[in-house]
């Protein structure tokens, strides 16, 4: 990851953290703002005697940081004193924090786990009474057990990636560990129809798009919406499909967005006018985008594209059987079709590879930057709980005969649809998921890499 | 099993580890047996649960509550509020519109007079002056009635089947149902269903050899699930034809109980207030004691000769009424016989069934209307309809409904729901708020899903 962005959000976070009042952390507010202010109360209801020493261990260095600036913030306003020590192990830090005059010592293990950020640790008086002498006991109190999860958001996950090793493979062959965090990115009022990532402002970073049976939405890579478009004065398709379902793809050149949902007779190309917050329509749809140039046909009134596929290059291509979800990274291009069985060609033209138990939730992308594509699914059953998304090397004749180099539990929904996109820069691509919520609405999860 | 707990296991069972990329697969036919009629036509006459369900295949209201109590698209594309006053309706083309228009000026008129006119009542006019304009229609309310788009998702608002493709399938021939692809929601998941009428002995001969994986129509209590018990079944009277006591006399002689348990196919609740137990959940009222005893009286009570429950009711209440002096005459009619000798409020006794909508105001509403107290409606609605809150409103039915209770010539019986098996190779099986099965959401589920559970 880019330092630059990494410090403005840190710098970022440091400043919502400067009031001298004990503010109350609003829905809105970031999520390490939501685990400070919930530690903050923990520590004052023990209550905990100041000065207050604060250690803070696990996740990424720069995750430990945030959380150890913000939460010392919040003990301030509260009058606690707070000094964050720093000391290799929990144990250690008790020396450390009697060292600098503590009276208490707060220490907590920060991970994100499960599309959560959680703290857990202790709260211990680290006074020694006189009469001990060079054994160092304990008061009685304070002491007290913390504990504490908020969701994460994309922040909390750029925090927790920053430590995680972002050059290429040490040998350039052998592919690296792969280990995901995830956190929500943004939640959506109806379920997804489609989803692509792609650079639309041009600043060498992906955004997020999002398309619904009524909408189409672009998010940053922190989850802000950037625009959103109503589809609702397109004309109604004269077959629609049952579920929500569509076409999205960035369009290369002048950047721009193809969305075609199959509630309406076409799509539209639009394009991202950030500095007005819209997206502007440049005109009329009529074939489904399935990639940058690559273009295909809804199959009427199924959540399928027909089989025959006009590739960049004009080229027609037939594949086995109508798909569900197509993934084309040149040279490979990956077709799942509604049976769970996948087409896998390692180029137009040559022969696919067939897969079996792959989810509608498939994409190709280079998600541990090795420079080659690897292969991510969710899971094929109908209502899985939870559904699960693997990755697996797509190297090889059979990729998911394989052990997956990761796999995951998502949160709660049925995860449709899978993409990967350049979030920060740097050469692995992080993974966004739309899942479509038992509530009916829709949910934009992203995972990237975490610290080792 | 409560209903709600049984359609929460059905549709996990429906659901469970199918190999289909996460999304239902499309094609098949699913064969389906039922014990109601071969035909059903005029929706305000097709008002059990079963025929409710089986015209929906082929004619289906603008819209669909779902459990939660939203209200869907459903012939309609869209539903609208330009203005407080008024509901907007879009649908697929103007044929559509013109036929909803007739149909439900038709319901309010003279001749094909129905209590679900009442469904129409906040509508300018009644709703006997409704026009499509292409493919709009556009209600201009009287008064302020948040309640109309929930009331209008209510089956019996349907156009007539003969009008035209207007529900998810369309008929081609032999019992068989082809999925339309037009229909505005996104055509159904099957190809094709196969309906087989038969009675209550051949649905259970056809379920056991396993020749059919759907059956509406089960009154079992086990290995069923069921919708909502929103058809409820009333004791109409005449009051200028009957003693003051007649409602005494008839709550101290039957026991609703009994009534669901002996005499009704399930899934039956008792209901003892003006609205089904699942809008107004209070507890039974005490029984009364009898009248004193009178002269001999006697009377005539008209019920629908198609449904075989009414005539086993009717021979109970026969039986009760002879305790209290009364000396009953059972007289048969078919259903549109009934509700014409309704409208013309020529009865005395009548059993008066009806699929009430699964909102208390509209469904208080219909009940009135059915009750011969339609001078109430001018009453009562605006003061529901004014409250911007739904829950308010609702309250506000149900103590209306508590409070009228005495006033309307109805003696409240029970209320029944759709009962139903399904094989377990037919996926996605769930009920609307109204308690009738979405059959166009129906997958089939790939053979190696289908290993366990549900079938004899």
């Amino acid at each position: 990851m880019s330092r630059a962005p990494l410090l403005a959000l840190l710098a970022a976070l440091a400043a919502g953290a400067a009031p001298q009042s004990f503010p109350t952390a609003p829905e809105s507010a970031s999520a390490v703002d939501r685990l400070a202010k919930s530690l903050a109360e923990s520590v004052r209801a023990l209550p905990a005697e100041a000065p207050v020493a604060l250690h803070v261990s696990g996740g990424s260095a720069e995750l430990r940081r945030a959380v150890g600036t913000v939460l010392a913030a919040r003990l301030a306003a509260a009058g606690l004193a707070p000094v964050v020590v720093d000391a290799p192990t929990a144990e250690a830090a008790e020396g450390a924090a009697r060292a600098q005059g503590a009276r208490t010592l707060v220490r907590l293990t920060v991970d994100v786990e499960g599309g959560e950020l959680r703290a857990r640790g202790d709260a211990l008086g680290t006074w020694v009474n006189f009469w001990s002498g060079r054994t160092a006991t304990r008061p009685p109190k304070p002491a007290g057990t913390l504990a504490g999860a908020v969701e994460a958001d994309a922040a909390v996950l750029a925090l927790a990636s920053a430590g995680a090793p972002s050059g290429p493979a040490t040998n350039g062959s052998a592919p690296r560990g792969v280990r995901l965090l995830g956190a929500v990115l943004a939640r959506l009022e109806h379920p997804l129809a489609a989803l692509a990532t792609g650079d639309l402002d041009g600043d060498g970073r992906d955004e997020v798009a999002a398309l619904t049976e009524r909408d189409v939405s672009v998010f940053a890579a922190d989850g802000r919406l950037l625009a959103r478009r109503e589809l609702d004065m397109l004309p109604f398709a004269s077959a629609t499909t049952r579920e929500p379902f569509g076409a999205l793809a960035v369009l290369p050149g002048p950047p721009r967005l193809a969305a075609w949902s199959t509630r309406h007779a076409h799509g539209e190309v639009l394009a991202l006018e950030a500095a007005r917050a819209t997206l502007r329509p440049l005109g009329p749809l009529d074939a489904a985008p399935l990639g940058a140039a690559e273009r295909g046909a809804f199959v009427p009134g199924q959540t399928a594209f027909a089989p025959e596929v006009r590739m960049a290059d004009g080229r027609a291509m037939t594949v086995p059987a109508p798909f569900t979800t197509a993934s084309l990274i040149p040279p490979r291009l990956l077709f799942v079709h509604p049976d769970g069985s996948a087409s896998l060609y390692p180029r137009a033209g040559a022969a696919p590879t067939r897969l079996h138990g792959l989810g509608a939730g498939s994409a190709l992308g280079d998600v541990d930057g090795d420079g080659t594509p690897e292969l991510l699914t969710t899971s094929p059953q109908l209502q899985p709980s939870p559904d699960v998304l693997r990755v697996y090397a797509a190297t090889g004749d059979e990729p998911t005969a394989h052990e997956p180099l990761w796999q995951g539990a998502l949160p709660a929904g049925r995860a449709l649809y899978v993409v990967t996109a350049d979030l920060d820069g740097d050469k692995r691509r992080e993974v966004v998921v739309g899942l479509t919520k038992p509530d009916g609405t829709g949910e934009l999860f992203l995972l990237r890499h975490g610290a080792p | 099993m409560t209903l709600r707990s049984a359609l929460t296991c059905l549709v996990l069972l429906a659901s469970a580890s199918a190999l289909a990329a996460g999304r239902p697969r499309y094609g098949g036919e699913l064969r389906v047996a039922h014990d109601g009629p071969p035909e059903v036509a005029e929706p305000a006459l097709a008002d059990t649960p079963l025929e409710a369900t089986l015209l929906g295949l082929l004619s289906r209201p603008v819209c669909r509550i779902t459990t939660d109590g939203a209200v869907h698209p459903s012939l309609a594309r869209e539903l609208s509020r330009p203005t407080p006053q008024s509901v907007r309706l879009t649908l697929p083309n103007a044929a559509a519109a013109g036929a909803l228009a007739r149909a439900w000026m038709r319901l309010a008129s003279t001749e094909g007079a129905s209590p679900y006119r009442a469904l129409l009542y906040p509508v300018r006019g009644e709703g006997r002056q409704v026009s499509a304009n292409g493919p709009l229609l556009e209600l201009s309310l009287s008064f302020p009635w948040p309640d109309l788009e929930r009331a209008l998702c209510h089956p019996a608002l349907a156009a007539p089947v003969a009008s035209g493709p207007l529900g998810p399938f369309s008929a081609a021939g032999r019992g068989a149902l082809e999925a339309r692809l037009a229909w505005p929601q996104g055509r159904p998941y099957l190809d094709r269903l196969l309906l087989t009428g038969t009675d209550e002995r051949g649905l259970s001969r056809l379920w056991s050899a396993r020749q059919v994986q759907l059956v509406l129509g089960v009154s079992s209590e086990t290995d069923t699930t069921a919708g909502a018990p929103f058809y409820a079944t009333y004791l109409a009277f005449s009051p200028r034809r009957l003693p003051s006591d007649f409602r005494q006399a008839v709550e101290s002689a039957i026991d609703r109980e009994d009534l669901t348990r002996l005499f009704v196919h399930a899934p039956a609740l008792p209901m003892p207030h003006l609205l089904p137990p699942m809008l107004m959940q209070q507890g039974p009222r005490p029984r009364p004691a009898p009248p004193a005893t009178g002269p001999a009286r006697k009377v005539t009570l008209l019920y629908d000769s198609s449904v075989e429950d009414q005539r086993a009711v009717a021979e109970r209440i026969q039986v009760k009424l002879h305790e209290r002096g009364y000396t009953v005459a059972l007289e048969p009619l078919p259903r549109a016989a009934l509700r014409a000798r309704w409208a013309k409020g020529d009865f005395e006794l009548m059993l008066h069934a009806l699929l009430l909508p699964p909102v208390p105001g509209p469904a208080l509403a219909v009940v009135l209307d059915a009750g011969g107290r339609r001078d109430l409606l001018g009453v009562e609605l605006p003061a529901i309809g004014a409250l911007a809150d739904a829950a308010a409103r609702d309250t506000r039915a149900r103590e209306r409904a508590l409070a009228l209770a005495p006033s309307v010539p109805l003696v409240p019986l029970y209320a029944q729901g759709l009962g139903l098996r399904v094989a377990p190779e037919a996926g996605g099986l769930r009920f609307d708020a109204q308690g009738l099965p979405m059959l166009d959401g129906l997958h089939l589920v790939p053979q190696e899903a289908t290993a366990t559970g549900g079938r004899p």
